[in-house]
């Protein structure tokens, strides 16, 4: 959970939005009541990204890395602000219309994985389509499609605890995509798997967005977000940049770890990922 | 709903054992319910039964109600209706109804080395068999001049054939009722069990009511008399009622003011007790068996508690790709209820072949249909309740809190 916003830091760049822009964030705060301390998570972000974009997001533990993915992610809404994904105001959406949202436009894949362990690999693929409503046959159809697509078309009856880590990533990417999203929305997509495996994967997404999927990433690599051709950094519930890869400047990159003023859950991943 | 369906099957089968020991509680809840529900309807069976000769045409005229219900000292002072209170009331009703007098007492019976004690005797008439169903499967009846002659014969049940002659024609032969020997002239058809402590119509015999009076009577030669009065027709019954009462009333020469001191008896009145009586047996039965249905029901929401905690990653990661909390109540809704309906399937199964038994040993019992169909509303009906507070709880998870959760 991020801690204590500090306004001196504050160096928001609004990009202006374009015709194509997929999602736009203008002024998000995000205020948690911890007992008695109201903590700003995110302090006024403003973000807009375009279709097709490969956006990375970066930031110490307690940037506000988090509740940013999750408002992004339609999980959460923000405190005030306003979010808007393919022209439709979330901001203000009920929890039953977020859970639409959600299915309809946003394709997590998470660091753990999150497959549903007592499913077999298919009906963890089918699951957004039957929330989804899509019909029977179409639902099977186009959830062994998307598992031959990520390479795992003879794993399909398999259990998610019968695959490796790697295939169970392609299982989620499988799962993510099945629904056509608006955006793929994957948090640390790689921390959980070893170098080899991590890259396979990162060639999946950067396929996928040759492909025209838009995606946003976050992580704690700076070797994952260089794939990304737009690295996003937070600092303190603000975003303290936001630049093209093309043209990024290697000083940029701050050491990580001394850069939160307190410990977070995250830290010690983020030190675990750092030492590796 | 189909797909809420197929994912609460796959839950309970990735939890067999557990699924099992909750169904348990179900299981013998839903068992109890239908045990008793069909033993209700059983002894309801046997009662129609054992009563259907009597004829609910026919109303009974006697010194006692058939059922007490008030205190029964009320009744002790009453006289005894005799024969000739009983003439009275057939010449009164002449044209009007069928009256049958009798009376009745217990008497041992021998014939060669067979006895059997306390039979049923009837001193009847010859319009017996006219006022009851029932009708003599060999010989024949009673007769006019042999009840006037007052003569020494009698008609058995076969009850009593069984249990005197062992299988040997018991026509012509001569029995000992008491101490007087009377000539068995028929043997009426089997009518049936005896329900509870009720008259078992099998074990009576029937002799003339004045050779009953003369052998039986006692010193004062007469007893107390029933007399059975058959309405010409169902529809003629109540009017008939209240002949009966004033007729008996001006042959007892009762003032106004003065109470009843008979009793009108019908069947309907027997049933109508017996019904309330079965009614409040079969609430107190339900009441019993539903504290164990409701026990059954704790152990189901205790286990989908344990379910809904134990899956509040599955829940985070089913919300975050789109099950809104609606669908996340339904899919334990189901999950509890298909728990509740297979324990109510083998719960009925069960029931099923606990009723053969019953049925076989004790009373006409079945499982009937309206039985079924509140068995299986039961069950999924408790399967919701159960379900309930355990599935508003998975649906309110907070969908990022659920992912972190481990």
């Amino acid at each position: 959970m991020p801690r204590e916003a500090d306004p001196v830091i504050s160096t928001p760049r609004p990009v202006s939005g374009s015709l194509s822009t997929t999602l736009s964030l203008r002024d998000v705060v995000k205020t948690y009541i911890m007992g008695a301390e109201r903590v700003h998570a995110l302090n006024g972000v403003s973000l807009d990204v375009a279709r097709n974009e490969y956006v990375a997001i970066m930031g110490p533990s307690g940037s506000g890395k988090s509740t940013l993915m999750n408002v992004i992610g339609c999980l959460d809404v923000p405190t005030s602000g306003t979010y808007s994904l393919e022209g439709e105001e979330v901001a203000l959406m009920s929890e039953t219309q977020l859970a639409e949202i959600r299915n309809r436009h946003i394709g997590f894949v998470f660091q753990t994985f999150n497959l549903i362990a007592r499913a077999s690999v298919l009906h963890n693929v089918e699951l957004p389509l039957i929330y989804g409503g899509v019909g029977r046959s179409e639902r099977r159809e186009r959830a062994e499609q998307a598992l031959r697509d990520v390479g795992l078309g003879d794993r399909m009856k398999h259990r998610p605890n019968e695959l490796s880590g790697g295939q169970r990533q392609r299982v989620a990417i499988a799962r993510a995509l099945v629904h056509r999203p608006s955006i793929i929305l994957a948090d640390e997509p790689t921390g959980n798997l070893d170098t080899k495996t991590g890259d396979d994967i990162m060639e999946m997404l950067d396929g996928l967005h040759a492909a025209g999927q838009t995606i946003i990433l976050v992580t704690h690599e700076e070797y994952i977000a260089e794939r990304a051709h737009r690295t996003i950094r937070l600092r303190d519930g603000l975003i303290e940049s936001d630049q093209s890869n093309g043209s990024r400047a290697r000083n940029d990159a701050r050491p990580r770890v001394e850069a939160s003023g307190s410990r977070g859950a995250d830290d010690g991943a983020a030190l675990e990922t750092a030492v590796r | 709903m189909g797909e809420s369906l197929q994912i609460a099957l796959r839950a309970i089968r990735a939890n067999k054992a557990r699924g099992a020991l909750t169904t348990l509680g179900i299981i013998i809840g839903i068992v109890a319910v239908v045990v008793t529900m069909t033993a209700a309807n059983g002894l309801q069976n046997k009662f129609r039964e054992s009563f259907s000769s009597i004829g609910t045409d026919v109303v009974y005229v006697s010194r006692m109600p058939w059922v007490i219900m008030d205190d029964f000292f009320l009744f002790r002072n009453r006289p005894n209706i005799d024969l000739r209170e009983a003439r009275a009331l057939e010449a009164n009703l002449q044209g009007k109804a069928l009256v049958n007098p009798s009376i009745d007492g217990g008497h041992d019976v021998k014939y060669g080395p067979e006895t059997m004690e306390g039979v049923r005797i009837i001193g009847t008439t010859e319009k017996q068999t006219l006022i009851g169903s029932a009708q003599p499967e060999a010989g024949r009846f009673l007769n006019t001049y042999e009840v006037s002659a007052k003569k020494n014969v009698c008609v058995i049940g076969t009850g009593v054939k069984e249990g005197l002659f062992k299988g040997s024609d018991p026509l012509h032969k001569t029995i000992k009722i008491g101490r007087t020997m009377f000539r068995v002239i028929g043997v009426m058809e089997k009518q049936g069990g005896s329900f509870a402590d009720g008259p078992n119509f099998d074990r009576q015999i029937f002799v003339p009511i004045g050779a009953y009076v003369k052998s039986f009577g006692g010193h004062r030669g007469e007893r107390d008399v029933n007399i059975a009065v058959k309405a010409p027709s169902q529809e003629a019954m109540a009017d008939l009622e209240y002949t009966i009462i004033g007729e008996m009333r001006k042959i007892r020469k009762l003032r106004p003011a003065e109470p009843d001191n008979f009793s009108l008896n019908k069947l309907d009145t027997l049933v109508g007790t017996f019904n309330n009586m079965m009614g409040v047996l079969l609430l107190v039965g339900l009441l019993v068996t539903s504290i164990s249905l409701f026990v059954g029901a704790v152990g189901v929401m205790n286990i989908m508690f344990v379910s809904v905690t134990e899956r509040t990653r599955e829940i985070g990661i089913r919300k975050a790709i789109g099950a809104t909390r609606r669908s996340i109540l339904l899919q334990f809704l189901f999950e509890s209820s298909v728990i509740c309906l297979l324990g109510g399937a083998i719960g009925i199964v069960l029931a099923a072949i606990l009723t053969a038994v019953i049925n076989s040993m004790l009373m006409p019992a079945s499982l009937s249909i309206p039985i079924l169909v509140i068995a299986v509303a039961v069950s999924i009906g408790v399967g919701i309740l159960a379900g309930v507070a355990p599935a508003f709880r998975g649906a309110r998870l907070d969908p990022i809190e659920s992912l972190r959760y481990e």
